[in-house]
């Protein structure tokens, strides 16, 4: 019974081979096929099979890649039978409707979009304009005479003249926009416009810490211009002096990030903006650039007048100066809203607290000195253990920059793979038309395993793009929508991993070897990866040229 | 035409033929008296068929079982065998070890 069947499977793998032959070699299979039945011993006839298969495959295989050591044209798998050959493309044209389908879900429209941002800032790099939605958006809001979205880019744009100029357009057609001064003013305080915007700002808003660090801040660009620091003249040091004690005596901090929360929930949907880099946008403006060296400067400067006042015995006014610093801290820190303002604030409390401590010991009050001692260790950047603010990073930078890596490459393969999908489905429609030019008839097989294999590939990298980049349309969602800043970082982290290509950086050649040397880097996992696929599609480039350009053998007489 | 590449599986296979260079021979047939596997024999097969070197006819057998493939050598294959085997005997004497006694 087994002796049976093993000949019988013998038998059909051999047929199946002869199925799969080119045309020169079927005879050879016949031939095999014919001695199988004098073969003694059904092991022995399992043996014969399996070496004539692998000679008939090993031909097929051949016949695949060098097309002219075929003998008769228009030979192959997908030649010899049509009902194959419809089935590949069937099988093809499912791939391709499913990878389509893709297209039907905005993540991963956003996906692709995001995926083909660095390499379109490859042929960029030089070009100063980094910026085409924006500006794109800008001009269109001028056209609608739309305040709220000429604020929303005003708020973005890097280009200081041009946010001014979109400001003050967006103020004069909404004077309630005013706080949008406070946001721009923050990036460029350098701006002839920043003092004005600030003093308006002031009767708008007054109180606000913010405000008053804006003053400083442009006070003290004015020493640093073109690369070149100048002390400051007394004036100027006195205007700063009082821009600062102004923002340490305000009962208030507002950075307006709700305001622009606010902004991009109603201009987003209503141009379609979704553009993830925004988010990470918000990250940058809440605080003047040198806020916190500003501050912490101020604050030592203050405590230091503190502690010798209270030396020469004016034990009150001195303690209402390291009050007033931890109460500025408190201030930043309860209503500030990102990691940057907790930071600032809490740093500024263990300062004062400190001081204090050492007051409370000076004065032996040891309960109110282990009161204030728990409290300079509890903010101390260094020792204290800080709560988790909103927008700490979940996934972990590793995690973002790897998924980073796999986005770039899939959408990049989701256009290699199309576009080689178009080229060989061409072929195939051409080859199959009455009249046919010979090449595209002869190179018709391997064209529909060109577009199976294609179709297949862009249905792997579009789903491999969608499920990799979903938890990051998830996190954009949430922030840009309904204003929830968790896990922001993530996204923040995985856009600034997104800026360029994996293992390039601006001006940095040597980064390829550095991704080399170091096996474990996300950029390593790159080339092996971009490596490997480009050496495969290569490879289907060059097997559809040779049938298309090859000439057929003819049979030898 | 440039002859095929004769490796010693090859010159089995001449051997094989030229113990009756007239008689049309099976491939199984062939596999046996070489102790060839068809992965093996098959392809010098084809390719001493390629340079004209061995002819094939098929012979058909009882009803439902396949035609036989048969195989002789051509008079050019019968030369080229004799040739090849003439030179690869004294070679194949030097292969033996120089210290072999008896």
């Amino acid at each position: 019974m087994l002796d049976v069947q093993l000949r019988q499977a013998a038998a059909v793998l051999l047929e199946s081979a002869i199925r799969i032959a080119p045309p020169d070699t079927r005879d050879w299979g016949q031939a095999m096929r014919g001695e199988l039945n004098h073969v003694e011993g059904s092991w022995a006839a399992a043996m014969w099979a399996l070496g004539g298969s692998s000679v008939l495959a090993k031909a097929a295989v051949v016949s695949l890649v060098i097309p002219g050591r075929r003998l008769v044209p228009d030979g192959g798998i997908f030649a010899k039978s049509a009902t194959l050959r419809k089935a590949a493309l069937a099988l093809g044209g499912g791939c391709v409707l499913a990878s389509l389908l893709f297209f039907a879900a905005p993540p991963f429209r956003q996906a692709l979009q995001v995926a083909i941002e660095p390499w379109h800032h490859l042929y960029q790099v030089g070009s100063k304009n980094f910026e085409p939605g924006f500006e794109a958006l800008a001009k269109r809001a001028e056209m609608r005479h739309d305040p709220e979205a000429l604020a929303f880019c005003a708020v973005r744009l890097q280009d200081p003249r041009e946010s001014v100029r979109l400001a003050e357009e967006a103020v004069r057609l909404d004077p309630d926009l005013l706080w949008i001064y406070a946001v721009v003013g923050m990036r460029s305080p350098e701006l002839p416009e920043a003092a004005t915007w600030v003093e308006k700002l002031e009767r708008w808003d007054p109180q606000n810490a913010l405000l008053h660090l804006i003053a400083a801040e442009a006070i003290e660009r004015t020493h640093y211009r073109r690369g070149v620091w100048s002390p400051p003249t007394q004036e100027q040091e006195q205007a700063w002096q009082d821009a600062m004690s102004a923002a340490f005596q305000s009962s208030k901090f507002d950075d307006y990030l709700d305001r622009v929360a606010q902004l991009n929930r109603r201009v987003v949907p209503r141009y379609g903006f979704y553009d993830p880099d925004e988010v990470v946008s918000r990250d940058r403006i809440d605080l003047p650039t040198h806020a916190i060296e500003n501050s912490e400067r101020f604050a030592k400067s203050f405590l230091n007048d503190g502690a010798v006042l209270e030396a020469k015995g004016d034990r009150k006014v001195g303690r209402d100066k390291f009050w007033t610093v931890a109460r500025f801290g408190q201030l930043i820190d309860a209503q500030g809203r990102t990691s940057l303002e907790h930071s600032m604030g809490t740093s500024l409390q263990a300062m004062a607290y400190r001081q204090l401590e050492a007051s409370s010991q000076r004065e032996g009050n040891r309960t109110e000195a282990a009161l204030y001692g728990y409290l300079a260790a509890k903010f101390d950047p260094v020792q204290g253990k800080r709560a988790d603010f909103p927008g700490e990073s979940a996934f972990g930078r590793d995690t973002s920059q790897r998924n980073a890596v796999v986005v770039e490459i899939s959408g990049l393969m989701i256009l290699v793979f199309f576009g080689l999908l178009v080229i060989a489905l061409a072929i195939v429609i051409a080859g199959g038309r009455r009249g046919a030019h010979a090449a595209a008839k002869r190179a018709r097989p391997v064209a529909t395993i060109v577009v199976l294999t294609s179709a297949v590939g862009a249905l792997f990298s579009s789903t491999t793009l969608y499920l990799t980049y979903r938890p990051y349309w998830y996190i954009f969602q949430s922030a840009i929508l309904s204003g929830d800043r968790v896990q922001t970082s993530d996204l923040s982290a995985f856009l600034s991993a997104m800026k360029m290509p994996p293992g390039l950086s601006p001006g940095a050649g040597i980064s390829l070897w550095s991704a080399l040397l170091y096996s474990g880097s996300p950029s390593f996992l790159f080339y092996v990866w971009a490596g490997v696929t480009l050496l495969g599609v290569s490879g289907l480039v060059l097997i559809l040229l040779r049938h298309l350009l090859g000439r057929p053998h003819v049979h030898s007489p | 035409m440039k002859g095929p590449r004769i490796s010693p599986e090859t010159l089995l296979v001449l051997e094989g033929f030229l113990a009756r260079p007239t008689d049309w021979r099976y491939g199984y047939e062939l596999s046996r008296e070489t102790g060839l596997k068809s992965g093996t024999l098959y392809p010098i097969l084809m390719r001493l068929e390629k340079y004209l070197l061995l002819e094939a006819c098929w012979v058909a057998t009882e009803d439902g079982v396949p035609p036989r493939h048969t195989y002789r050598l051509t008079p050019n294959g019968v030369e080229l065998a004799r040739t090849k085997l003439a030179e690869a005997r004294p070679r194949s004497l030097v292969r033996q070890p120089a210290y072999c006694r008896g």
